[in-house]
């Protein structure tokens, strides 16, 4: 009962499973990755001892019994040995018509349709074995060998797999229908089978026989270059591990026998001029130029130098937004200060002011500046601001007065 | 009448580009057809130079014409310079990824390139890690982080600056290798031809397997 329950649960794991086992069989050469994704197959098959694997970094092999079995299923089998299959086959075909031929000549009728009937059975199987050996060769293409990961190994594959396509492709050539066909004698059914279906059939697959062979040759060819790079490339590490610091030399090369495409040119810029010159490109340049107008940004504030790359012109409606200046927003806070009468009867200091606003400027400009936008005030404004001057006269030229400070106050008659 | 794709090609050729299906799919295209090659050849026959193809056929190349002149020859052998300085890191970068890959193919072009993928790969086998390490320290591929992440995305940007490597997309992770490498296989060849280096055999690609 056990045994059954078993047999039952294996069963059911391969159903659950199927669509990763049958991947496996079929383009990975009956391996399953050793991957988090894999776990649940992985535990699964191990519990029912269908895989198998030498160290625990290696990937899990499908156990012969399974493959066995896929290949049953899969008719992989029957595929890979299709040609040897074809060829039997098509000898037992030539023995039947042989026989088929004698019988007739005796008018043995009973063995003429027991005959009939073989040969119709063994050439609808070499109709359908042609079609299966054509079709493994596809499934070579398909998969690029990929389930083999050594590329010498997969080279040989390769070459063996384009033997027996050539092999094929010969059998294939040696069929003689016709002389068959007039051997089938009146059956409708038989005549059919030897002049449309097996000459459609053979036709096709050797149409898919020649692109799989050229497919095949091209990817060999593709293999041995792969080879011959990954050789190169071990060969030059193997040299810079046993040369250190080795450098090839191309110094005393006199580049007289170059391969031509190495020598491959040294970059220049195509550039010309937009053509000024030629009126039709007007608009197109002025668009141009006008978008050329464009400050950098990191350039913003520099001092321009005298000779510029480009010139900047005044474009019509075009607006510019001043940076507010600290030192005016001060004076002007100030000013208005006094002129709407805050202080009171106090007076403020503009030294003292200067000192508030925590300003880097320069007390003469400050003053300077104070006194210019005094001055500008409208006149009722003016009036009401009353800017005493702390003078005193120039040592050497008494008529010029050094003014040290001002005191603003507010003036009621203002 | 100009035509733009053959003033693209043109330019894109002068400026030292590899163009293969990978790098400028447009341009490899227009030079597929042979009469489009025959005028890109006319014009630049004019300028000394020519059209090449790779000997693996699978990128275009602008080559010299006549290499007689002195700057031809001091361009040439900037170009040689430059690959014979970097040489070691290219490789020690191939023999990584044929590692990590578990294949005997080095790079080609066409190959797809996943950051996420070689990390994995890396994080998984301690001995790539001291591999990459030591690539990181190369001076073509140097980079001050210390972390795998930080090391390979320092190296795949490099060769994606060298024209080696296109990103797919925009995640920026994941990259196509591009027609020169085959440029640089040819190159490669010419090296080991000249300066007599001899082929690895049997016993290196079991040597590699066993890494």
């Amino acid at each position: 009962m056990a045994r059954a329950q078993d047999a039952h649960g294996t069963l059911r794991a391969l159903a659950k499973y199927g669509e990763a086992i049958l991947e496996a069989h079929l383009k990975n050469g009956n391996r399953i990755p050793d991957s988090d994704d894999n776990l649940g197959l992985i535990e699964t098959l191990e519990h029912h001892r269908l895989v198998w694997r030498i160290g625990e970094s290696e990937d899990l092999q499908l156990k012969k019994v399974l493959v066995q079995f896929l290949d049953h299923i899969t008719e992989s089998e029957r595929r890979r040995y299709a040609s040897a299959q074809v060829h039997i086959l098509w000898q037992q075909l030539s023995e039947l018509f042989q026989e088929y031929k004698e019988a007739k000549k005796r008018s043995a009728l009973s063995d003429i349709d027991r005959l009939e009937g073989e040969i119709k059975e063994c050439l609808a199987d070499v109709i359908e074995d042609i079609r299966n050996a054509t079709e493994a060769f596809a499934t070579y293409i398909n998969t690029g060998f990929a389930y083999i990961t050594d590329l010498n190994l997969r080279i040989r594959e390769n070459e063996r797999v384009i033997e027996r396509a050539g092999r094929l492709i010969t059998l294939f050539e040696s069929f003689r229908i016709p002389e068959l066909a007039e051997q089938a004698g009146s059956d409708a059914f038989l005549k059919r089978l030897l002049l449309r279906h097996l000459p459609a059939t053979l036709e096709s697959s050797q149409k898919n026989l020649s692109y799989a062979l050229n497919q095949l040759r091209k990817m060999l060819v593709r293999m041995r270059e792969d080879q011959r790079l990954s050789r190169m490339v071990g060969a030059f590490e193997a040299h810079f591990i046993n040369h250190r610091g080795f450098e090839p030399s191309i110094d005393h090369l006199d580049l007289r026998h170059v391969p031509d495409f190495l020598n491959t040119v040294a970059p220049f810029r195509i550039r010309g001029f937009g053509d000024i010159y030629d009126s039709s490109d007007d608009l197109e340049l002025i668009e141009l130029a006008a978008k050329a107008r464009t400050v950098p940004v990191e350039t913003e504030g520099k001092p321009v130098p005298d000779d510029v790359d480009t010139v900047s012109f005044d474009v019509a409606g075009e607006t510019e937004t001043e940076e507010d200046d600290p030192v005016e927003e001060a004076i002007e806070e100030l000013i208005q200060l006094v002129v709407d009468g805050a202080l009171g009867e106090g007076t403020i200091l503009a030294s003292e002011a200067l000192a508030s606003t925590g300003l880097g400027i320069d007390k003469a400009d400050w003053l300077q500046a104070i006194v210019s936008e005094v001055e500008s005030l409208p006149d009722g404004d003016q009036r009401c601001i009353e800017v005493i001057y702390h003078q005193m006269a120039h040592r050497t030229y008494p008529d010029n007065l050094m003014v040290s400070d001002l005191t603003l106050r507010h003036n009621n008659a203002g | 009448m100009s035509s733009p794709l053959f003033e693209r090609t043109v330019t894109a050729l002068l400026q030292e580009r590899v163009i293969c299906e990978v790098s400028d799919d447009e341009l490899y295209n227009y030079l597929l057809l042979p009469a489009n090659q025959d005028s890109v050849n006319r014009f630049l026959g004019q300028i000394n130079r020519t059209l090449r193809q790779t000997s693996a056929h699978d990128a275009f190349v602008c080559a010299y014409l006549d290499t007689s002149d002195a700057d031809t020859k001091d361009a040439i052998r900037h170009q040689f310079r430059d690959v014979a300085n970097n040489l070691e890191a290219f490789v020690q970068f191939l023999r990584l990824v044929m590692m990590l890959e578990a294949n005997d193919r080095p790079v080609l072009p066409g190959d797809k390139l996943s950051e996420g993928a070689i990390l994995d790969r890396i994080a998984a086998a301690p001995a790539l890690e001291s591999k990459l390490r030591s690539l990181a320290e190369k001076k073509v591929f140097h980079t001050k982080r210390s972390d795998s992440a930080g090391q390979i995305r320092a190296v795949l940007s490099s060769l994606e600056k060298m024209g080696y490597l296109k990103p797919i997309g925009t995640s920026g992770s994941l990259y196509r290798a591009t027609g020169r490498w085959s440029w640089l296989y040819d190159a490669m060849t010419f090296i080991q031809t000249h300066e007599g280096i001899q082929g690895s055999d049997e016993t290196d690609s079991e040597q590699m397997r066993l890494h």
